[in-house]
């Protein structure tokens, strides 16, 4: 786990050779699909694609999550800080709106969404890391904020002029099947599916990586070699609280368009059991979020076939769905050893 | 800690006294009898929730001779009847109850304060009590209309709906006139439906879901799709606005005015019409003529605004024609509840 | 506002100044939040004065709103106890929400179905019928973890979702009472929690719970597992604790305490289960247990207090003209100066003393 080995955990699994069981599960996986889209290739291009919309503010609260518990800190404050950035992300957005291009309106909400994410990440690390808060509090106090802040602030009947438009990667999205699903979408869409793949390096093979992961890992050794678990813990939290944001300014700004109250409805925990089940780890999250976000969207098609089912039976499937992959495969979970406690430095 | 329990409430007691001497006088006192107040208490969910308990509070703001207008928000069902309370003790006049879940609080607080009118939106009224009218609307017949027009538009043979939950029977209502008016129109029609899969809590409050899932409609085909379910459902209408060739429908209110974001494709919108149905229902209270027991208010579709020049005149005679049908009662829209 | 309430049960010395010494951070934290919060009022144009007054009458201003916030606390207590109690296992128990349903409808159909019982037996049997399906529920997610190793945090926000499309599915089928809405039948009358006055019966249970809890956690052997486990599970299983039973039990007993707050709900305020009448409790749990440092008595006046600011926010709505949500920064504000006892002292220039401190997140990922 803390060796730099762990590359390619997308449907991660421990006891007989894991390796063995995730290839055997994404070709299984691959199958599936080619065989679903021969028979019915609308349902099957149009179920991938909310798949992977559906899966887009999962991945990033994931990915602020495992950047701040690397180095050790716990942040169950994702689904505040996403509701936060969505409402100044989308005021920021309106008040700007009506006097400069549409584009730049939109790309300045965004901009100030990721800043507040941070901005709440700073508060989240000056709690935890200076004050020494127990960290669930930390994120708590985080959660009831925002929704009191944003709701107690909500204005009505604003709406933006337009959101981040999907645009297709020229000839790469008439790819049968792979175009439409992953190279037609909007801007943030693309930029959680890249960045899933940048944190994954940098967490693994850049000195950024090895510091965060010494200090979630084992933190005095780390300030023994001079590294400031403080300034370390600081600057994760703040940098994974811009995560977040992002994924709050999706909400409003890409997929939405508008703000509501209380509108982030449960993403952030949903983030955060994502990132367990990744096993802290960026692709092993975006396996979990692809496979949430896949069985919600299976939800919505066994409702469009019409099956003659109460509603709530295909509603709770996307849960009971999570609960048996990872009870059934994806086995016990390691955090990095030193998360949810302050440090005390000599 | 039984000791520091019954200090906590001597303690208690004693702020408590304090406190109610303070009692701060209003200067609109509604209990005169010169002063007519009109109270409003909404469902879960906020005044300006762009749908039925906005509406309802638009029709208490419009209403005629009234002296003082107030509303609370509810945030917990369970105080559904405290809310009721607080403007029943002030002496309020008529009292506005916004949804089918506060049906049995309307009922208590009615016979609690017999002296005082309440109009309860979306509240079936089994038994008639005298000092209750219930707005409640055929909204099955709004969605027949809404579902004849998609069908009539649709130029794919699929036609979508994204909706609220099953739980509250004016979406289901909605829901199967809506299927009921698209067969009518063409009965080999493809239909997709879904509900939202949260509880009540978050059902009309998640627009992301909404988008999503309009999204994943679009792309199998659908080319009109039906937002029934507050803020999800508008959820759903912004996301068709951005596709091309594709129509929405909105919900409850005329939603032109409350969901600017859907400008792009909404055609028109199933409407209830509670804002004239309270207005009218204050005006009888103040006249001393509360109509006890179940009032209709009107159903219809809205205006088509910008796709006025987009709807033939084929279509608009088509579907006055069924609106006469439905009212004469010669047609029927397939929605049976309690079947 | 009542702040006297918030005292922690540790040391023995004399009431009054134990009192003043455990009271005094809570009482200037909730001092410090509602400053605060008057400063965001009157910044929005409210008068923050009329808000609080407002608030007070509501919650404590005469014998009904005394009563109301007794009836809010109750859940939150259920709610609190449960998450204080997995807490004390290392385990954190996001899933008092659904517990809490499966425990309402569980109350309600034992309440309505079992006709003919005198009260002395019905009510008790629909609430234990409520509290132990609740527990069932929690052991679910326990069970999960002790033999598959699924971390409790996914599995219990799986199983709230679950909760809620298995009560709705009941309500609106199965158990739907006749007519056109979603509810299950009224429970009986001789199932039904009473009020004495003002006091709802409830929430002596609700006292009770606190108090077995207390003893459960602090006075037994097994509570000693649980704390042993909670603290370093490797050292436990060691010591000769069956840490896999302990986690299955804790977690069984945590969605017990959920599950009879549910019933509690149905059989003393709702009267039935309806869906959309038991929402957010579950969450408020954690606040609470978090703001009792999860102390089970902590818990107690640390619900009253939330469950004061909840029965007061109509109020507040309807004489000041102000936004329910506000409560919701308050709380924040209060949760966070309780736990930063630091400022609060900084701030009214008190002495350092050596308080408790807790971690609750070690046993996040064991």
């Amino acid at each position: 786990m803390t060796s730099t080995t762990v590359t390619t955990a997308e449907k991660p699994s421990s006891r007989i050779s894991g390796r063995t069981i995730l290839i055997a599960l994404l070709v299984a996986i691959g199958i599936a699909i080619v065989y679903y889209y021969i028979v019915d290739p609308t349902a099957t291009t149009s179920v991938l694609a909310g798949t992977i919309r559906q899966a887009t503010p999962l991945i990033l609260g994931a990915l602020c999550g495992l950047i701040g518990e690397r180095s050790g800190i716990i942040n169950i404050g994702i689904e505040g800080q996403m509701l936060m950035a969505a409402f100044v992300a989308f005021m920021v957005n309106v008040a700007l709106g009506p006097i400069m291009p549409l584009g730049l309106a939109l790309f300045l909400g965004v901009v100030s969404g990721i800043l507040v994410g941070a901005l709440m990440g700073g508060f989240l690390a000056w709690m935890s890391v200076t004050l020494k808060l127990d960290q669930i509090i930390g994120g708590t106090v985080i959660n009831i904020l925002a929704l009191g802040l944003t709701s107690y602030f909500y204005v009505i009947g604003l709406t933006t002029r337009g959101k981040l438009p999907t645009f297709a990667l020229g000839p790469l999205a008439d790819i049968p099947l792979i175009g439409p699903v992953l190279f037609n979408r909007s801007p943030i869409q693309y930029l959680a599916i890249i960045l899933v793949f940048v944190v994954q390096f940098a967490l693994f093979r850049t000195v950024w990586g090895l510091r965060t992961r010494s200090v979630g890992e084992h933190p005095s050794a780390a300030d023994t070699v001079g590294i400031s678990v403080k300034m370390t813990r600081y600057m994760n939290v703040i940098i994974a609280g811009c995560f977040a944001g992002l994924a709050g300014a999706y909400l409003t700004l890409e997929s939405v368009g508008t703000f509501e109250r209380g509108m982030t409805n449960g993403r952030g925990f949903i983030a955060l059991a994502v990132m367990i089940f990744g096993r802290w780890t960026p692709l092993g999250s975006w396996g979990a979020a692809l496979l949430f976000g896949f069985a919600t969207a299976l939800k919505t098609q066994l409702d469009f076939m019409g099956l003659n089912v109460p509603p709530q039976l295909t509603g709770s499937m996307p849960y009971i769905l999570t609960i048996v992959v990872l009870a059934g495969f994806a086995g016990r979970a390691r955090p990095p050893a030193a998360v949810g406690q302050p440090y005390e430095s000599e | 800690m039984f000791k520091r329990i019954s200090l906590l409430m001597v303690i208690l007691a004693l702020v408590s006294l304090v406190l109610a001497a303070c009692n701060s006088s209003d200067p609109e006192d509604c209990s005169s009898d010169e002063v007519f107040c009109v109270g409003l208490v909404t469902d879960v969910g906020e005044v300006d929730d762009k749908s039925f308990n906005q509406s309802a509070w638009e029709g208490v703001q419009g209403a005629e001779g009234v002296d003082k207008v107030e509303f609370i928000e509810t945030g917990d069902a369970k105080d559904y009847g405290a809310n009721i309370a607080l403007f029943a003790e002030d002496g309020y006049d008529v009292i506005v109850t916004v949804g089918f879940a506060m049906g049995e609080a309307t009922a208590e607080a009615a016979a609690t304060y017999p002296d005082i009118d309440f109009i309860g939106v979306d509240q079936f009224q089994g038994e008639a009590i005298d000092n209750v009218a219930g707005l409640i609307f055929n909204e099955d017949k709004a969605g027949f209309l809404a579902g004849a027009l998609a069908a009539m538009l649709s130029e794919t043979g699929t036609i979508g709906a994204v909706l609220g939950t099953d739980l509250v029977p004016p979406v289901v209502a909605f829901k199967e006139g809506y299927e009921g008016g698209a067969r009518y129109i063409n009965p080999d029609i493809n239909l997709i439906s879904t509900y939202h899969p949260g509880g009540m809590d978050v059902a009309f409050t998640d627009p992301e879901w909404g988008a999503s899932t309009a999204k994943q409609a679009l792309d199998q085909g659908a080319d009109v799709i039906f937002g029934a379910g507050g803020k999800t459902g508008n959820g759903a209408l912004g996301e068709v606005a951005g596709a091309e060739g594709a129509y929405c429908i909105g919900v409850d209110t005329d939603q032109w005015e409350t969901a600017p974001e859907a400008h792009g494709c909404l055609v028109s919108s199933a409407m209830k019409l509670i804002t004239p149905g309270v207005q009218a229902l204050i005006a009888a209270s103040k006249a001393g003529e509360l109509p006890a027991g179940n009032y209709i208010g009107d159903v219809g579709l809205a205006s088509f605004h910008d796709f006025d020049s987009e709807v033939s005149q084929e279509i608009k005679d088509t579907l006055s024609d069924l609106e006469q049908q439905l009212a004469a009662g010669t047609l029927e829209t397939g929605y049976n509840p309690g079947g | 506002m009542a702040a006297q309430e918030t005292e922690t049960m540790q040391e023995r010395e004399s009431v009054g100044k134990r009192l003043w010494r455990s009271a005094s951070v809570p009482v200037l934290s909730i001092i410090l939040a509602l400053v605060i919060g008057g400063v965001i009022l009157a910044l929005s144009g409210n008068n923050p004065i009329a808000a609080y007054v407002a608030l007070l009458r509501g919650s404590f201003g005469s014998a009904e709103a005394f009563g109301r916030t007794l009836e809010k606390a109750t859940p939150l207590i259920f709610g609190g106890l449960a998450v204080a109690f997995a807490f004390k296992a290392g385990l954190f128990n996001i899933g008092g929400q659904g517990q809490l349903l499966i425990g309402a409808i569980i109350a309600a159909y034992v309440g309505f179905a079992f006709d003919g019982l005198p009260f002395i037996i019905h009510m008790p049997l629909a609430l234990i019928a409520g509290a132990v399906a609740g527990g069932l529920y929690g052991a679910i997610a326990g069970a999960l973890k002790a033999y598959t190793g699924a971390h409790e945090v996914i599995t219990t926000i799986m199983l709230n979702y679950v909760a809620i499309n298995l009560t709705d599915y009941l309500a609106d089928g199965p158990w739907k009472d006749e007519g056109i809405i979603a509810r299950t039948p009224a429970v009986l009358e001789s199932a039904v929690i009473p009020t004495w006055g003002f006091l709802p019966f409830g929430f002596l249970l609700a006292v009770l719970a606190a108090i077995a809890t207390w003893y459960l956690v602090y006075r037994t052997t097994f509570g000693y597992a649980i704390r042993t486990t909670g603290i370093n599970p490797n050292a436990a299983q060691y010591a000769g604790i069956k840490v896999s039973q302990v986690i299955i039990l804790t977690m069984g007993i945590s969605g017990f305490l959920a599950g009879m707050g549910g019933a509690v709900e149905t059989l003393g305020v709702v009267g039935r289960y309806q869906p959309g009448f038991n929402l957010g409790l579950g969450f408020d749990g954690i606040t609470i247990a978090l703001l009792a440092k999860t102390n089970p008595l902590g818990v107690i006046p640390a619900a009253i207090l939330i469950g004061a600011m909840q029965a007061g926010s109509s109020q507040m709505q309807f004489s000041a003209g102000v936004p329910f949500q506000i409560i919701d920064v308050i709380q924040a504000l209060i949760l966070f100066f309780v736990s930063a006892d630091i400022i609060v002292r900084k701030v009214f220039r008190m002495r350092e003393t050596g308080g408790e401190k807790i971690t609750l997140s070690t046993g996040w990922g064991s």
